[in-house]
């Protein structure tokens, strides 16, 4: 006969309280939260008959939970899921602070999980929601069941010990990180600093430090100063004073000998002190002075000589922590630079940017702007820190204006390479800014932060491709001096900002040049001055030209800008005819400069202009790719079905001075077809072949005329 | 068979059955339906190897005692061994190994039960 066995409630009570037990006596030995949050799950589980649970756990950065432990379910039926601490079941437990128990229904979080019944603890750290525990279905054997009012209290005891747990672990993960910091700021700070305790032995050493005293870390921790510095006496008495009067002493410019090598330090000895004041021993703090000219090298890659000077006269202005002042700061970006390093290898883009940085560099420093920061393709420049200066928007905006007018000349010469122009909106704003040392414990900066500097770059980025936006704080400090030209746009609404922001645009040279009325002015001054016998050289070549370069260009994919040089170049190519036909070309340049100049055209570009007419010159010349397709708008008739009518005006015009006969003219027309040819791809697609099917007719009537010729002698 | 039983072996006459996972009604289940099988083949001493389970509820030590009934009537015997030590003190506060016997190793339990 079979024993009855069973088992009875007191087992299972007594088996519940082990198991908190357990929890209790084990969870102050876990030291990381994930294998925490693994065994109370599984004990949880196992001790209330769960078929699965898992845990959810705070994000430090947000509202939300994630799964921190899980036990026999597929979390994958909870992917997408966001466990926010202000909704649903979990928002219910983070203001009850109560363990809940439910059946699990269709707008419930785990509803995927296919789960039926729920049991939700809340995981408290402090009065703060860190977490839930949540477990699935109760197991009897007659199947699953919901869970009852025990298991929650149970599951509630439960809780409370892990969140205890949890907020130990936390803690020593902080006390942790607090130690890293210190030893961070400790290792990262460029002066040197070891400590002593009472009995005089190195405790501490940082990286400046062992490399001032020139020993291996292993031997300075540890060992008396007084083996370490034997040879310095000066810095023995300093550390001796210290101790003994418990007194801050320092000494400049003291001279450490260490084996061969000497260096000069400015040295600091503090007493070490506890909470109570009681003395734990000294900090000193080694400035290496050798290191001083290194410094100044490298600071004047970030600002202008003036600067350093200024710094280094006056080290208080370089005071730590933040201070407020005014000051300017400038924001430039190029536009669509991502598009534009598409096309580009690695190397081209690194090359394109360093050059595009050297001159733009050059040019903040010349204005006494401090280079605060390279982002990517962003420039944020500050002016007025450390020193504020009453000139400090002026400078701003005079490197805003000179940084955009030597892109005109840099994108010229990118152009005339085949390459795609860079282009920048500049932003700048002057206000209230913090200034300081600010940063992480691995890297610390000298910058400013504030409103101002905000608003500043969101100026840049309103700013389209060539244009500067200033606000109305920086007009109001540049405006009496009546230099530069602004104009008021329509207020911006910038994030963060109740009220809408007033802002001015810059003017400077070249962005606002109108080529339009260059146009027009070329066309009326040749209209009135041109002389009518020119029949081929007439108003009508001119647009016909233009017309042509306008075609060739954008097929040749010239960019706008670059399309309205080669058109103005077209205006101006055959203007010297006003002049006569010798040496038209170099009067065109002529008058050419005069005009660009009297209307206020880039002079960095003038050469650009000035290049493509002379190219225009017998024989053809073209150096670059725009003066390839002016050369081919030119001669663009020699492969056009118009070419007998334009022949023939060329004839009419030639024939002023001298009588040109038939067959001479088709001698000329040959050698003439014969020795040019076409430079760009879209002429010699388009125009080529009609070219050649011309020379050929008249290679035809020239053998006619030679066979007639012949037979009449 | 479950993923819940990883192997089936027998020793002397010994059926011996290897599990991973959590022993609950499912891992019980598994277990009983193996049993059940063997002893309707004339087996009658049967060894759990629970070094992979180590987590074990009372539903799956209640299936265990249904099978220990079940093995009295057939004058079978249940052991266990590899059992951590949680598993082991569950056992034991369950009232387990006053009807069935937990062992250090396989040899012992082979050896002895």
């Amino acid at each position: 006969m079979a024993k009855e066995l069973n088992i009875s409630d007191l087992q299972l009570k007594y088996l519940e309280l082990e198991t908190l037990l357990d929890i209790t006596n084990d969870l102050n030995s876990f030291e990381e939260i994930p294998v925490l949050l693994q065994e109370i799950l599984v004990k949880s589980c196992a001790v209330l008959n769960a078929s699965s649970g898992l845990i959810l756990i705070e994000d430090d950065n947000s509202n939300v939970l994630n799964i921190g432990a899980d036990f026999n379910i597929d979390i994958s039926a909870l992917n997408g899921i966001i466990f926010n601490k202000n909704k649903g079941v979990i928002k219910e437990i983070n203001q009850s602070r109560k363990t809940l128990c439910f059946k699990i229904s269709q707008d419930n979080y785990f509803y995927g999980t296919n789960c039926v019944y729920c049991l939700i603890a809340p995981l408290l750290d402090k009065q703060k929601l860190a977490g839930a525990i949540v477990l699935f279905d109760k197991e009897s054997r007659k199947g699953i069941s919901p869970f009852i009012d025990s298991d929650s209290n149970m599951l509630s005891a439960i809780a409370s010990q892990a969140g205890i747990a949890y907020n130990n672990i936390k803690l020593i993960e902080n006390i942790k990180e607090a130690k890293a910091f210190n030893e961070n700021v400790m290792q990262s700070i460029a002066t040197g600093v070891f400590t002593t305790n009472l009995m005089g032995e190195i405790n501490h050493v940082n990286r400046t430090a062992v490399s001032i005293l020139n020993f291996d870390k292993e031997y300075i921790i540890g060992n008396h100063y007084g083996y370490i510095f034997e040879s310095n006496e000066q810095i023995l008495e300093l550390i001796s004073k210290c101790e003994l009067e418990s007194i801050t002493v320092s000494e400049s410019q003291v001279q450490l000998q260490f084996d061969d090598k000497t260096t000069t330090v400015n040295i600091s000895v503090s007493p070490l002190l506890n909470d109570f004041n009681q003395p734990l021993g000294t900090v000193v703090a080694l400035e290496d002075l050798s290191n001083i000219n290194k410094l100044k090298s490298t600071f004047k890659k970030y600002v202008s000589n003036q600067i350093v000077d200024q710094l280094l006269e006056n080290e208080d202005l370089l005071s730590l922590g933040g201070q407020e002042q005014d000051a300017t700061i400038l924001f430039s970006d190029i536009r669509g630079f991502t598009s534009l390093s598409e096309n580009m290898t690695p190397n081209e883009v690194v090359e394109t940017l360093n050059d595009y940085f050297n001159q733009m560099i050059e040019i903040i420093f010349k204005y006494n702007g401090i280079l605060d920061k390279i982002i990517g393709d962003e420039l944020m420049v500050i002016y007025g820190v450390p020193k504020s200066n009453i000139q400090d928007s002026e400078n701003a905006v005079l490197t805003a204006i000179e940084m955009q007018e030597k892109l005109i000349a840099f994108n010229q010469d990118r152009c005339i390479n085949l390459k795609k122009p860079i282009k920048v909106g500049i932003g700048v704003n002057s206000g209230s800014v913090i200034s300081g040392n600010i940063g992480s414990t691995d890297q610390m900066d000298f910058t400013v932060i504030g409103d101002s500097v905000n608003l500043a770059s969101r100026l840049c980025s309103s700013a389209e491709a060539g244009q500067i936006i200033i606000s109305d704080a920086v007009w109001n400090k540049i405006k009496h001096l009546q230099t530069f030209k602004s104009k008021k746009l329509s207020p911006i609404k910038v994030k963060g900002k109740a009220k809408v922001i007033s802002i001015k645009e810059i003017l400077y040279n070249g962005y606002e040049f109108d080529y339009q009325d260059a146009f027009n002015k070329v066309e009326a001054f040749l209209l009135k001055e041109l002389p009518l016998y020119y029949t081929y050289h007439s108003i009508e070549h001119f647009r016909d030209v233009v017309k042509q370069v306008e075609r060739i260009a954008k097929k040749e994919k010239i960019d706008k800008a670059g399309i309205l040089d080669i058109k103005l170049a077209a205006w101006l190519h055959d203007v010297g005819y006003i002049w006569g036909p010798l040496d038209h070309e170099e009067k065109s340049v002529e008058y050419a400069k005069v005009i660009l100049n009297e209307m206020k055209f880039p002079k960095s570009k003038i050469s650009l202009i000035t290049g493509m007419i002379m190219a225009t010159k017998m024989p053809q010349s073209p150096k670059n790719h725009f003066e390839q397709i002016i050369c081919d708008a030119d001669l663009d008739y020699l492969g056009r079905n118009d070419f007998e009518d334009i022949s023939s005006n060329l004839l009419k015009e030639l024939e002023i001075n001298q009588k040109i006969t038939n067959f001479n003219w088709l001698k000329i027309q040959e050698k003439f077809l014969k020795s040019h040819s076409y430079f760009t791809l879209t002429s010699l697609k388009s125009r080529e072949k009609n070219k050649q099917k011309r020379l050929t007719n008249i290679q035809d009537l020239l053998k006619t005329y030679e066979a007639t010729r012949t037979s009449r002698k | 068979m479950s993923s819940f039983i990883t192997s089936i072996k027998e020793n002397n006459s010994i059926i011996i059955i290897e599990t991973n996972g959590y022993l609950n009604n499912t891992g019980g289940e598994a277990i009983s339906e193996i049993v059940y099988e063997k002893i309707d083949q004339g087996h009658t001493k049967f060894l759990i190897n629970m070094g992979n389970t180590k987590i074990v509820n009372s539903i799956g030590v209640s299936i265990l005692i249904e099978i220990i009934e079940k093995l009295q009537s057939v004058d079978g015997k249940l052991g266990y061994y590899n059992l951590a030590p949680i598993v082991s003190k569950t056992f034991t506060i369950m009232g387990l190994t006053k009807y069935s016997t937990l062992f250090e190793s396989e040899e012992l339990a082979v050896n002895e039960i």
